[in-house]
């Protein structure tokens, strides 16, 4: 029965990625056309809404090219890596917290699991992988160069996400995300929502930062720094292989989001609720309501981000994820300590 | 949690040389034009390290809750170590700036390599000694392809990472098997469990695992492969440095985990070892007498004196326990001493590396020339020096360990290396020759190699007071 | 316990699923129409130049090494961060002597230059 409900957790949390990053496509060019003054997709369906699906069909009915050097099991396998996971590490955040259905209780997560956090840091380790197989496996200078300035890339600012983590995980104490969620719901002084945002701001800045640089969105969208690498690793690909690095990078900043509203933005939490006295079953409809809205704020704040700031050069980049976001990570993990001791 | 202050006091030799190697890099990162002050700060931070390791020569105690012995036997191995850095700082610096090689990075290198062998020696976890031989091998694979514009030196770094690397596999694995047999890493839990599981089959693969990686690291036959080659290609302190203080770190594994954990209930572990032992001191000295190059002679050398100490290992009884100790110490001397002076006489492009080069020696340098006989006396195992005290002790060891057939085969074996160390002697003393040594010796190596000569003296007209020591261990 | 991963494989499971099959569509659906030309590594329109799998920047190898010790840092951090509440002054003088020992590395790095791309 616990299978069988996680089965139907997993079809609709995938459907809603999957649907949710085909949105996310047609929003980036609506409002990437509104910012530069033009009107943007605007002729299949009422106003465009249509766009995203004609886009996929299109990209299913293409031919699939893979040039002859190219080693061809890799060049198949790097897509498909790159979508399981983006798809996957959406398993461990909760996206509310639990719902009477049907006479059941059931945890709006889909794997309620204590290692929440090292699952994530680790797939978004393996993450790396479909990227810079792409690049190799194309035999191609410029997917190639791409492929490993995005393996740098990623890697350098990999570290500077784990360790920002880690300032969340001294002041709620677990690596359960529920837990961390829960642990938002206090309150400080009474009345400001004890949300991470404010227990660990330069946690939230460096964390945000350098979740930027792991979906690689501007202004750290080097690896495909259309200019210089035409196309980056996936300049060798077509059709829906293609399609399937373009949802996943989508993908996974629709996880992104989810995990700074999680670890930063409390999550599905909505402050003061408690005292409207709602039915439980309202309750949780509005706190999965919540979280979306959290969500979808943040990846609002990823478009307009990607349209109104220039790109860094390469060397900024890896200066920036070294010399910058790395000690100021490890100084927040010291000054959090030091303010944990302080207080108790 | 406890913060364990008083187990930091009795491993504050450990702690000291941690944070000078820490300190130097700190120095290293702020200048890096001008070396001086890291060899001193180093130098300084290695003494003080030798003067507490002194201190705490009582008897061990655990510390950190089982993984580490503090005191007695680790703090003795540390003064070796200790000394052989000291010899090897002061034997590099004239040799480093001949070879336009004087980098500050040289001496961190060989601090954090002393801080592993200090691990491997005062270990009671095989973790820490999987720890320690890692710190110390890695180390080292960059020490022996220091000179990288060389060909010589990249190889000789080259071969030794990757066949140190298997060997790491090695002992790991076998480390996972003794784990899983008897439930602990623990050296004590392991001795405490040994009659009961040494019987089982994986047990007894995982002990051969070990001990197939730690002959490795002694440059025991069959095990031995490297060592010429790459004491060949190594800048020439470095590999003085190898040969004494890796290898007594590798036997101070030897001994704590062969003698002390397994060794006195198990009859053919011994005999491995013992015929580990022979196979070495039988090759070693053959093949030393064919080798032109004194570096590659001095290599086979190490690998007959690492059979001779292995007899004392495989005799497993207290005996041969002291007899290695006793044994390290006189083979750190006449050996970093030997290569030491090999370092003197070496020039740019591998010049003065043939044994001819050495003809009429005597002559030219005869301070030189007498040292070296010196070492090489003490290295044959010729009476007065200490040589001769070290090889009688593990021989007599594995004469009361019922196998005397070793003890013949090590005098045996004595006598045919006494040809090739007098060989050289020979050719020094009477043989003329143009031996031009390249510049007046720095004042530094000259005091190591003096230091050395005399202590293996020392060793050879009083044994007493470090055999007393060493027997208060057990 | 493990119970708990259950979902996790199948969600794996799901999202393999779905990206076998739409990495693989085109092969059926798709147009088969392949040439010489088309099947070329695309090099700005030029013929390719030798293999792309050549040698590159050892700076790509420095990072890498340079992440896994930073990474293995990390790993070790998190079990502390967890229990920090309970390991009170003696935990974070532990860690903070671990992490000053891995800042003096990092600092080491830093001035040597190897984190310098020019």
């Amino acid at each position: 029965m616990d299978l069988i409900e996680a089965f139907f957790k997993i079809v609709i949390v995938i459907g809603a990625l999957i649907t949710g990053a085909a949105v996310m496509v047609f929003l980036e060019r609506k409002i990437s056309a509104y910012i530069q003054n033009r009107i943007g997709p605007n002729r299949v369906g009422p106003r465009g809404w249509l766009q995203p699906i004609v886009d996929v069909v299109k990209l299913v009915m293409k031919e699939d090219i893979v040039p002859k050097s190219a080693n061809r099991f890799i060049h198949d396998l790097a897509p498909i890596l790159s979508i399981s996971i983006a798809l996957c590490t959406f398993a461990v955040i909760p996206f509310g917290n639990t719902i009477e259905l049907f006479g059941r209780t059931v945890k709006l997560m889909i794997a309620d699991v204590n290692i929440g956090m090292l699952y994530i840091l680790a797939l978004t380790s393996v993450g790396v992988y479909g990227i810079t197989l792409a690049g190799w496996s194309s035999n191609s200078k410029y997917s190639l160069l791409g492929g490993l300035r995005s393996s740098a890339q990623l890697i350098s600012y990999e570290l500077s996400m784990g360790l920002s983590i880690i300032g969340v995980i001294m002041v709620a104490g677990t690596l359960r995300l529920d837990q961390v969620v829960v642990h938002q719901t206090r309150y400080l002084w009474g009345w400001l929502p004890a949300w991470n945002i404010f227990l660990q701001p330069v946690g939230f800045i460096t964390f945000m930062v350098a979740s930027f640089a792991e979906t690689n969105r501007l202004p750290f969208d080097l690896p495909e720094a259309e200019p210089e690498l035409v196309g980056g690793y996936h300049t060798e690909y077509s059709g829906m292989k293609f399609g399937l690095f373009f949802l996943s990078e989508y993908a996974n900043m629709i996880t992104s989001s989810a995990l700074i509203t999680t670890l930063f933005l409390g999550g599905w939490s909505i402050p003061f609720a408690e005292n409207l006295a709602l039915s439980p079953l309202t309750m949780s409809l509005l706190q999965v309501g919540s979280f979306v809205v959290k969500v979808f704020v943040v990846l609002m704040f990823y478009i307009v981000v990607r349209w109104t700031i220039p790109r860094f050069r390469y060397d900024q980049l890896m200066n920036l994820g070294w010399k910058v976001m790395l000690p100021l990570a490890i100084a927040n993990i010291l000054l959090t300590g030091g303010l944990l001791l302080a207080l108790n | 949690m406890n913060l364990y202050y008083t187990d930091l006091i009795t491993n504050s030799p450990l702690l000291t040389l941690t944070a000078t190697g820490l300190l130097l890099i700190l120095i290293e990162s702020t200048k890096s034009t001008r070396t001086r002050l890291t060899f001193g700060v180093g130098i300084v931070g290695l003494a003080v390290t030798g003067v507490l390791a002194c201190f705490h020569l009582t008897p061990e105690q655990s510390t950190f809750n089982g993984m580490m012995n503090a005191g007695g036997y680790g703090s003795y191995f540390t003064i070796i170590f200790v000394l052989a850095a000291i010899l090897t700082f002061l034997l590099s610096r004239s040799y480093l700036e001949r070879m336009g090689n004087n980098k500050g990075e040289y001496y961190i290198l060989i601090v954090f390599a002393t801080v592993g062998m200090m691990l491997m020696a005062s270990a009671n976890d095989l973790i820490i000694v999987f720890l320690g031989i890692e710190l110390m091998s890695i180390c080292l694979y960059i020490l022996v392809g220091f000179f990288r514009v060389k060909d010589r030196s990249n190889e000789s770094s080259i071969k030794y990472f990757l066949l140190g690397a298997f060997a790491t596999g090695f002992l790991l694995y076998g480390i996972a098997l003794v784990y899983g047999t008897s439930g602990s890493t623990n050296l004590t839990v392991i001795a405490r469990s040994f009659p009961t599981v040494s019987s089982n089959t994986m047990f007894i693969i995982g002990v051969a695992l070990m001990v197939v990686a730690f002959s490795f690291k002694v440059a025991a036959v069959p095990f031995h492969m490297w060592a010429p080659d790459v004491y060949e290609g190594a800048p020439t302190p470095v590999t003085g440095f190898m040969a004494t203080g890796a290898k007594a770190a590798a036997f101070a594994v030897f001994v704590v985990v062969f003698d002390r954990t397994l060794g006195f209930s198990g009859g053919k572990l011994n005999l491995v070892i013992a015929m580990i032992a022979a196979a070495s001191m039988i090759l070693g000295n053959v093949l030393a007498i064919a080798q032109t190059n004194v570096k590659r002679m001095l290599a086979y050398s190490s690998i007959a004196h690492a059979g001779y100490m292995l007899s004392g290992v495989a005799a497993a009884n207290t005996e041969g326990q002291s007899g290695v100790l006793f044994y390290l110490i006189a083979y750190l001397f006449m050996n970093l001493g030997a290569f030491g002076i090999v370092g003197i006489m070496e020039g740019e492009d591998e010049k003065n590396l043939s044994i001819d080069d050495y003809a009429g020696l005597s002559t030219q340098r005869p301070v030189l020339a007498m040292l070296m006989a010196v070492f090489m006396f003490s290295l044959a195992g010729v009476p007065p020096f200490g040589g001769f005290f070290g090889k009688y002790y593990v021989f007599l060891a594995a004469v009361k360990a019922n196998m005397t057939w070793l003890a013949v085969v090590g005098v045996l074996t004595s006598l045919v290396s006494a040809y090739y160390y007098l060989r050289l002697v020979v050719l020094m003393y009477f043989r003329d020759g143009k031996a031009d040594v390249p510049m007046k010796p720095s004042f530094a190596a000259m005091v190591a190699v003096c230091v050395s000569a005399l202590l293996i003296l020392q060793l050879g007209l009083y044994p007493s007071a470090v055999v007393q020591l060493v027997q208060s261990f057990h | 316990m493990l119970r708990n991963y259950l979902p996790i494989i199948m969600m794996m499971a799901v999202a393999a699923l779905f990206g076998v099959v739409m990495g693989k569509i085109n092969e059926f659906i798709g147009p088969k129409r392949p040439s010489e030309e088309k099947q070329s590594t695309y090099e700005s329109g030029m013929e390719p130049i030798r293999t792309a799998r050549e040698r590159f920047s050892v700076k790509f190898y420095m990072v890498a090494m340079l992440f896994i010790v930073f990474d293995i840092e990390v790993v070790f951090l998190y079990p502390w961060a967890v229990s920090y509440k309970h390991l009170g002054v003696a935990g974070f003088a532990t860690m903070f002597v671990f992490i000053a020992i891995l800042l003096i590395g990092y600092f080491y790095v830093w001035k040597k230059g190897a984190l310098e791309w020019d």
